[in-house]
């Protein structure tokens, strides 16, 4: 147990001496840290600013005027007056010793090899090989906290003999490898896995020399439940871990501040690149959003979706019986003259909420001024359930990620943070450290309930009238509620009360719903409780839906209905994403940008499709789109930011990096070809600065504060609530499914991610399984709505008891063997009753 | 005979009952404590008994219980180290299964003094049969109302538990006993805070010695003059000390504080088996240093041993006869360090290890010149520098025994054999 740490904002700072010199800092902190705010530098290879002290390294120790011996700056708090000497002729000789000790047992023949300047002189590449036994053939050459600190000390000799400890390098689990010959055991993978992650999958094993750091009992990773956020990867300060993907590119060339572009959270990224190509990602340490963590989408998927050897990089026009590929103004004209003289529903564009603000700008101009019809469409909407005008109205709740950390009470409504939104989930832990409670309302069990001080396990489809009754409760304390607001939905009365009473006192609140529980609300009671909370001094909200950009898509109409800036567009002849997958209508082209959501090709005269990847039909025309590393932009994550999403590959028109254009552009090369003005801009800033004349509140650059809208959409009338299951039946669960970028679900081309299999299969709780009489991955059937659909299944501890639980993708790229599940996939939020029947596999 | 206090009852049939402890009196301490005195009292007692911790470094027992601080609203707890497993000691499993009662007894009067409602008694995971003893004593006392709630009608609740460990040396460490306790992977935690402000789960929390505690009863009963009285000032009391290696009879010994180291390994332990020449004494357990042949006049009180460059410690009294070979007996002990090293700290993790491979180049005959050298430095570089105790405990030995012995050593490099008769591998 460490000290609990004085809040930074209510510190006051005191005097003290370092190294003779008068100094300052706030009370509470460190010494390590006050002599970092400082600019003095103590050596430490444990510590680190979010985890508690360790002392293991013991690089830290320091001289304090009337302490015994050599305190360690990394748990020494700093006393008003305290006199520090940070680098004596002692210290500096304990330091080298340490070190030595450390280097006896690291493959370390480079640090003090006599030729290490010709060598590296010589041969600068690093060399890929099975094991490291020195910084020449170690992935971190370069970028090593053990490398650098030999060189400032300068350790040049090891009287001990050398000894490596011959363990054999781990490559099994997805995402990064493991070469604990490399481990220094300073723990900060561990204390990071268990105090800020909460995953507790890494741990110490065995004792003494034979230390060593894993999953407890040997077992893997993903048997363990690693969440592979990378956190510890980011922490180690050796190579004993590496991303998988950039391990031999040698230390980066540079970095550039991003965004994440795979959910509105809107984590910031730094993008490490090298000879001109994103190499890996590393979190950017912004207090606002992430402060220094990310999830697996985040942390691994970004190189891999970009450079997959699937990519599509040129244009291409199908001619007869063979696809070609073209030139732009050859692929430009096609199109052109498919578009011109269409009649009013005659075309649909769907458009991805993946895209930065000035593509969906500029996507929806080209469709209303060049082709003058609102008919497009996104699957932003099925992100957004309950309709547009509920959430044009939730954007105009207080949104903060950030207040999460700081909130007295939290309630998480249907959130699993260990693969979505995860950041959220590591700002609702700072918070518990802190003191809050936290009350989840989840039908499934979750990583947040396992922590939660009440877990109000409701029945599926429940959970927006678990939250009504709360917060109708809230409001009017014991006496007043009304006895079976709740009723029905699997909660006791007690329960209830219990967790009203512990958030009641709390003086703020934070309320975060997942996508999941939207998605199962098809009454809007999750909303409307939401609305009812508004009023409540020091309460924050965070309603999250799936897509980067979705919110963008919302306020800069990339939803017909909708004009930019929550404008009521003119309804005539509007073709929507519904009309098509109901057959209502058979527009003659549709063009998507960055959408599949089909399997087979939509029945219609010409499809032109737009994106990063080829999709799982056959087109008429492709226009490659180039990727967000490839194209500036900006996205608007779920608290109104703008934030930058940078581009660090800059490729030039060729043979191997095809001629791939930012989406915006290839609208306004549409329209140049259409000789339709209006939609001629330079550069992505000038569609930003059209933009914010146009929408009351969007900033035209550089501003990511974040925006709350002011709502003018009507809220549609509510569609009818949940019902509470009949008493035989299952209940089906077709939640959306998270890990689609533009027109691919990610685990497609992320080998990694198809590795943890999360999104597939009938997933269905053990009990359940074993009651059916059937083992994980044998076949079942369900039955519903009169149709049989057959399909694997999969054993989940998390599901709910006595229902079935199927993603629906919203991007069907790549996803081929789903399609036997693709009926179910038209059953969102409503629940329905099922019946289940299993035969093993032979 | 010297009077016995401890090790009363030991050898008589039964003693492990309740029925056998309370025939000699038993329990007469906790009851005349509940019904006279205040906790403040029985601290107080402890206090002027001059009763220092039985477990190795000595500290005044009142003193560490005056440390837990007063009114902070958080639950306090007494844990009792019984995971004894410094090489060279074996007195508190002794207590433990012999006289369980008297350990049940002292733990319960001190939780009473700290106003503690919940003990702790971890033991040793190897103690098998003791911790059976200890649930069986705890049983019977429970029955007879010394322990559970309302303990002999005072109001005063003691409860006691039994925590077996999982065999690791360094869990003996207070705080890594503590880690333990929680459930935890036995690391020791950085101090301060100390477990008196920041112990188990995050509350005030006392650590003694079994032995410690089983002195209590007997202060209760007969004063803390008396006890003060068995021993030189300071070192109150009567102590047990586990002899073992050339004697004629090892075994644990009870003898007064203050008593010279020669009185007793010649009149109770009969001296040197086989009428060899003594070579040298470990007097308080394998972690400390050295004494001599020459140095075995020494009174067996803390400042005594201290002043002759070693430490009581535990009482693990290791003699070493003409034909033991030091530097195998500092490989053995460097093995057991090393072994023992929990891994958190880089010296004593990366250290320990090193020692015991040079120890051993050397005992094998294959020591370079340099060797010694790089020992005595690499006990430098242990020694202090660690995250708790463990480290120093294992450079202390080491570091003694090239010091005293350092021809030996020389010897065992140069001639790349062994000095002691018969002793060579």
């Amino acid at each position: 147990m460490s000290p609990k740490p004085i809040r930074a904002k209510n510190a006051r700072t005191i005097a003290i001496q370092l190294d003779h010199r008068a100094a300052s800092c706030p009370e509470g902190v460190t010494v390590l840290r006050a002599a970092e705010l400082n600019g003095v530098f103590i050596p430490s290879l444990c510590s680190h600013k979010d985890l508690s002290p360790f002392g293991g390294c013991r690089l830290c120790m320091v001289e304090i005027d009337g302490m015994r011996g050599y305190p360690l700056a990394c748990s020494t708090v700093v006393q008003d007056g305290m006199s520090v000497l940070t680098e004596t002729t002692a210290i500096r000789e304990m330091r080298r010793d340490i070190l030595e000790l450390m280097l006896s047992e690291h493959p370390s023949s480079c640090l003090i090899c006599t030729e290490q300047a010709e060598c590296r002189e010589n041969q600068y590449t690093i060399r890929k090989s099975g094991v490291s036994t020195g910084c020449r053939t170690c992935p971190k050459d370069g970028q090593c906290e053990l490398q650098s600190l030999v060189e400032k000390l300068g350790v040049s000799e090891i009287r001990h003999p050398v000894y490596y400890r011959g363990y054999e390098a781990e490559h099994d689990d997805p995402f990064f490898d493991r070469d604990y010959n490399l481990c220094i055991l300073c723990g900060r993978c561990v204390r990071m896995c268990q105090e800020v992650r909460g995953a507790s999958v890494l741990a110490f094993m065995n004792r003494g020399p034979k230390t060593q750091i894993g999953p407890a009992f040997g077992r893997s990773h993903v048997e363990a439940g690693c969440e592979f956020c990378g956190a510890c990867v980011s922490v180690c300060p050796t190579g004993a871990l590496v991303d998988k993907a950039s391990k031999w590119d040698g230390k980066p060339d540079g970095a550039e501040i991003s965004t994440c572009p795979f959910c509105a959270l809107g984590c910031q990224v730094e993008l490490h690149h090298k000879n001109g190509r994103l190499s890996k990602v590393h979190p950017h340490l912004d207090h606002e959003i992430n402060d220094g963590q990310l999830c697996v989408r985040g942390r691994f998927c970004l190189p891999e979706t970009t450079h997959h050897h699937e990519r599509a990089r040129k244009p291409v026009l199908k001619r007869g019986r063979y696809f070609r590929e073209v030139d732009w103004p050859e692929a430009l004209e096609d199109v052109a003259s498919r578009l011109r003289g269409l009649e009013a529903g005659d075309f649909l564009m769907l458009i991805s909420p993946d895209l930065t603000n000035e593509s969906l700008y500029t996507a929806q101009k080209f469709v209303r001024s060049v082709l003058r019809t609102n008919s497009i469409d996104s699957t932003a909407r099925w992100a957004l359930p309950g309709g547009t005008g509920v959430w044009s109205r939730l954007f105009s709740l207080p949104i903060s990620i950030e207040a999460l950390a700081h909130a007295d009470a939290i309630i998480a409504v249907g959130l699993d943070s260990r693969f979505y939104f995860s950041v959220a989930g590591v700002q609702i832990r700072r918070a518990l450290r802190e003191g809050a409670v936290l009350v989840t309302i989840d039908s499934r069990d979750s990583n947040l309930a396992r922590v939660a001080d009440h877990w109000l396990r409701s029945a599926p489809g429940m959970e927006g009238r678990v939250l009504r009754a709360m917060v109708e409760r809230l409001f009017s304390g014991d006496a007043g509620a009304a006895p079976h607001a709740a009723a029905g939905c699997g909660i006791e009365e007690v329960s209830l009360a219990k967790a009203v009473r512990s958030i009641a006192s709390c003086r703020s609140l934070a309320v975060v719903v997942s996508p999941s529980a939207f998605a199962v609300d098809p009454g809007g009671e999750l909303a409307e409780a939401l609305f009812r909370l508004e009023g409540r001094e020091q309460t924050t909200f965070l309603p999250l839906m799936h897509g980067t950009n979705t919110r963008g898509a919302l306020e800069l109409g990339a939803l017909g209905e909708l004009l930019p800036g929550f404008e009521k567009a003119d309804d005539a002849a509007r073709v929507s994403l519904a009309d098509v997958l109901e057959g209502r209508a058979r527009p003659k082209v549709l063009y998507l940008v960055g959408e599949a959501p089909f399997f087979e090709r939509p029945p219609c005269e010409y499809v032109i499709a737009q994106d990063i990847y080829l999709p799982p039909f056959e087109v008429d025309a492709f226009l490659p789109a180039a990727s967000f590393v490839e194209a500036e932009g900006t996205l608007t994550n779920v608290e109104g930011r703008v934030q930058r999403s940078a581009a660090v590959e800059h490729l030039p028109d060729g043979a191997r990096t095809g001629r791939v254009r930012p989406d915006w552009m290839i609208f306004s090369m549409l329209a140049e070809t259409l000789s339709a003005d209006g939609l001629h801009f330079a550069n992505a800033g000038e569609v930003l600065c059209e933009i914010s004349r146009r929408v009351a509140g969007f900033p035209a650059s550089g501003d990511r504060r974040p925006r709350r809208t002011s709502p003018t959409v009507d809220i549609l009338p509510r569609g009818a609530g949940a019902h509470p299951p009949a008493d035989s039946a299952r209940r089906l669960i077709a939640e959306p499914g998270g890990f689609r970028h533009r027109g691919i679900d990610l685990s497609h081309v992320v080998e990694g991610l198809s590795e943890l299999r999360l999104e597939e299969g009938l997933r269905l709780h053990p009990d359940d399984l074993e009651e059916l009489g059937v083992k994980d991955g044998d076949r079942i059937v369900v039955h519903v709505d009169g149709m049989n659909v057959t399909g694997t299944a999969r054993a989940d501890a998390d599901c709910a008891p006595r229902s079935v639980t199927v993603h629906r993708p919203h991007a069907y790229g790549g996803l081929a063997h789903r399609q036997g599940l693709q009926c179910l996939y038209r059953f969102d939020g409503r629940l329905l009753n099922v019946t289940v029947s299993g035969h093993r596999n032979s | 005979m010297e009077e016995r206090v401890l090790t009363r009852n030991i050898g008589r049939p039964g003693s492990e009952t309740l029925k056998a402890y309370r025939d000699s009196g038993g329990y007469t301490a906790l009851s005349r404590a509940l019904k006279e005195m205040s906790p403040e009292d029985v601290a107080e007692r402890v206090t002027r008994s001059g009763l220092r911790g039985r477990g190795g470094a000595g500290f005044p027992t009142g003193k560490k219980w005056s440390f837990i601080p007063k009114g902070t609203g958080k639950q306090i707890y007494l844990c009792v180290n019984a995971d004894e497993s410094e090489p060279g000691t074996f007195k508190d499993r002794l207590l433990i299964e012999k006289d369980p009662h008297m350990v049940v007894e002292g733990t319960a009067l001190a939780a009473y003094a700290i106003g503690c409602r919940r003990a702790y008694i971890y033991i040793r995971g190897e103690f098998v049969h003791g911790a059976r003893v200890l649930e069986g004593a705890l049983r019977e006392a429970r029955a007879a109302g010394f322990l559970g709630r309302d303990v002999l009608g005072s109001g005063v609740d003691i409860e006691i538990h039994v925590h077996r460990g999982a065999g690791a040396y360094i869990c003996g460490e207070e705080t890594a006993l503590i880690e333990s306790l929680e459930g935890k992977r036995g690391h020791p935690r950085l101090k301060p805070p100390f477990p008196a402000v920041v112990g188990l789960y995050g509350c005030p929390t006392v650590v003694n010695n079994v032995e410690t505690l089983a002195c209590v009863p007997h202060i209760i009963e007969r004063g803390p003059e008396w006890f003060a009285s068995l021993g030189p000032p300071n070192n109150g009391g009567t102590k047990l000390f586990s002899v073992s290696g050339h004697v004629s009879r090892p075994g644990v010994y009870e003898v007064r504080m203050g008593t010279p180291l020669r009185a007793l390994l010649d009149e109770q332990c009969g001296g040197v088996a086989g009428g060899r020449r003594l070579k040298a004494v470990i007097p308080g357990g394998s972690s400390v240093p050295v004494l001599t042949a020459d140095d075995i006049d020494v009174a067996l009180d803390f400042e005594s041993v201290a002043a002759k460059g070693s430490m009581l410690g535990s009482g693990g009294v290791i003699v070493m006869d003409e034909r033991t070979c030091m530097v195998k007996a500092g490989a053995v002990v460097a093995r057991f360090y090393a072994h023992e090293s929990c891994g958190q700290c880089t010296p004593c993790r990366e250290g320990t290890p090193w020692m015991e491979r040079v120890l051993w180049r050397i005992e094998r005959g294959e020591g370079q010149s340099g060797d010694l050298e790089l020992l005595l430095s690499m006990c430098v570089n242990i020694f202090g520098r660690c995250l708790c105790p463990l480290g120093d405990a294992a450079a202390m030995p080491v570091r003694s025994y090239i010091q005293r012995f350092r021809d030996e050593f020389e010897y065992h490099i140069r001639e790349r054999r062994c000095l002691a008769a018969g002793g060579f591998s």
